[in-house]
């Protein structure tokens, strides 16, 4: 990381370009096959796809494609087999909460810290002072609405809380993508909702490019500005789909026919994805 | 649900203390009426009166003792944390080791006390080993367990915001791990005490358990409960100081897992009801 910064210091022109693309993803002929039992097992292969500064893109797929691995490597968290990821023009190596911030979907918060001590988790990590630190996390606790809730510990928050602490976890270093691994699949239904609404409006205030894994339908035309769909193992990209619904985005449009039919298409991907 | 305990009588903790009251009461009562001898109960108010006068003989004793459970507190924490966590931290070793020492700590160490004085003496160091034996072998599985049992999700979400491996030793892996380590340190602590009583009875020449021999040598009832009495002091308050610090590291953790007492209830729950 060092090294990529010194060579954007070297060359003003890249630096300048990165700065414009400082959000955008470039993922290009990635492979990834682990060990088992019976030789190499491929998990995922060929995937190409790039995404633009400020998109909201989902990943949806069949159980079991992959999908959660391929963004842990774009999080720097697994070493692909093959291929290269690019973050803003750089290769990404390893995390860098600089660049990329995850949320998982499990929230993942430490249970022996408060809520602000969670979101100022990564500042400390950097050493940033206690003032400068309590005052960025108190902000992005106030964007994510729980700043009366600072002083409480997660098991003290409810489920929806929590993953709500967690994106404003996620965002507490200002990172210009953020990944998130199926945010709300441990949520009941009617929070999931609020919470889907809730991601909308903080994304809307933060033009933050967010790649956001689901094995939701409703929850990925509802969301995305893009749906990538992957087929079952060995997960591949087999369709991209432009979701021109309007924004703000209300769940009227749940109800309308060009939202079933978007819906719809994703569906036969997957179900054909099944028969095999 | 936790009303109905409420309205069933005294609560808990005043229910102790009458315990405790009825206790004391007959421990007066049953020797003074002669229903049970002497020789075998002494009045309470006689050990006590014996405790004040006798001090200066039963404070140089417990001197002798506290000093021995110190340091054999001390070498329990840094044997059996350090041993723990490498244990806990390493696979290859834990298939290895944790086997046997599950093992050991089923074994009535008492039968090696012989052989300890024949190696360090029958002065304080024999006893120290003795008492840090006992309490080793609970505070290193204890502490393995605790290393063993870390959710990996939460060091996947340190690593996945740039901590390095010291970051993540003192910022996830040892706070996570510390309410394990001292309810295993509790256990190992109070079994340390016992060492050093027990092996003071046995063979010594110093230390409360070295005076509670020697007055049941010549039947000497009074003063080898007083004895005791300052024995059962010791342990309740090393026992109330490591539950205090139990309580406070594990200050984050549901009331359920608690030991303490009960907190007050979070205005939490109502929150995430509407929520």
């Amino acid at each position: 990381m060092v090294r990529c910064m010194a060579d954007v210091i070297q060359h003003p022109a890249s630096a300048a370009r990165a700065a414009g693309a400082a959000g955008s993803i470039q993922v290009t002929g990635l492979s990834h096959a682990y060990a088992s039992g019976g030789g190499p097992m491929e998990a995922l292969a060929d995937i190409d796809f790039t995404v633009g500064t400020g998109r909201f893109v989902v990943i949806v797929g069949p159980s079991g494609c992959g999908k959660s691995s391929l963004l842990m490597m774009l999080a720097g968290l697994r070493q692909q087999t093959a291929g290269s990821i690019l973050c803003g023009n750089r290769p990404v190596t390893g995390p860098d909460p600089d660049r990329i911030g995850v949320v998982f979907q499990d929230a993942n918060l430490f249970p022996w810290l408060t809520a602000l001590d969670n979101v100022a988790f990564p500042l400390a990590l950097r050493r940033v002072k206690p003032a400068e630190r309590r005052r960025r996390a108190l902000d992005m606790l106030r964007m994510v609405g729980l700043e009366n809730f600072a002083a409480r510990h997660p098991h003290e928050l409810s489920g929806g809380m929590r993953q709500r602490v967690s994106i404003a976890r996620g965002l507490v270093q200002d990172p210009p993508v953020l990944l998130m691994d199926e945010p709300f699949a441990a949520l009941d239904e009617q929070t999931r909702m609020t919470m889907g609404e809730e991601l909308l409006r903080i994304w809307a205030a933060t033009r933050k490019t967010v790649v956001f894994v689901t094995h939701s339908l409703q929850e990925a035309v509802f969301l995305a500005d893009e749906v990538l769909v992957m087929s079952a193992r060995p997960g591949r990209i087999i369709d991209r789909i432009e979701v021109d619904l309007p924004r703000p985005r209300t769940y009227a449009m749940m109800a309308e026919l060009h939202f079933a039919r978007l819906r719809d298409r994703i569906w036969q991907h997957i179900r054909s994805s099944h028969a095999l | 649900m936790r009303s109905d305990d409420r309205s069933r009588g005294l609560p808990p903790a005043a229910l102790r203390w009458a315990l405790i009251a009825i206790v004391v009461v007959l421990w007066e009562v049953l020797p003074r009426v002669g229903a049970i001898p002497a020789l075998f109960l002494p009045p309470l108010s006689e050990s006590l009166r014996i405790l004040v006068t006798d001090w200066p003989a039963y404070a140089s004793a417990l001197w002798v003792t506290l000093r021995e459970v110190c340091v054999a507190l001390l070498l329990v924490c840094c044997g059996g944390i350090l041993g723990g966590a490498v244990l806990g931290s390493v696979p290859a070793l834990r298939a290895l080791l944790l086997p046997v020492a599950s093992s050991l700590f089923a074994v009535p160490i008492v039968i090696v006390y012989p052989i300890l004085t024949v190696w360090f003496g029958i002065g304080p160091a024999s006893k120290i080993a003795f008492a840090t034996l006992g309490g080793f072998f609970p505070t290193l599985l204890a502490t393995a367990a605790g290393i063993r049992t870390i959710d990996p999700n939460l060091l996947l979400a340190a690593r996945s915001m740039g901590a390095s491996l010291p970051q993540l030793v003192v910022r996830v892996i040892i706070p996570a791990a510390i309410p394990t380590v001292l309810a295993g340190l509790r256990l190992g602590g109070v079994l340390a005490i016992v060492g050093v009583v027990v092996s003071e009875m046995l063979i010594s020449d110093a230390g409360i358990g070295y005076l509670v021999t020697s007055y049941r040598t010549v039947l000497d009832s009074p003063h080898v409960f007083a004895a005791v009495l300052l024995i059962v002091l010791v342990t309740l308050l090393f026992d109330t100081l490591a539950r205090w610090l139990e309580y406070r590291a594990a200050a984050w953790q549901p009331q359920s897992r608690r030991g303490w007492r009960r907190a007050p209830r979070g205005a939490a729950d109502d929150v995430t009801a509407v929520t």
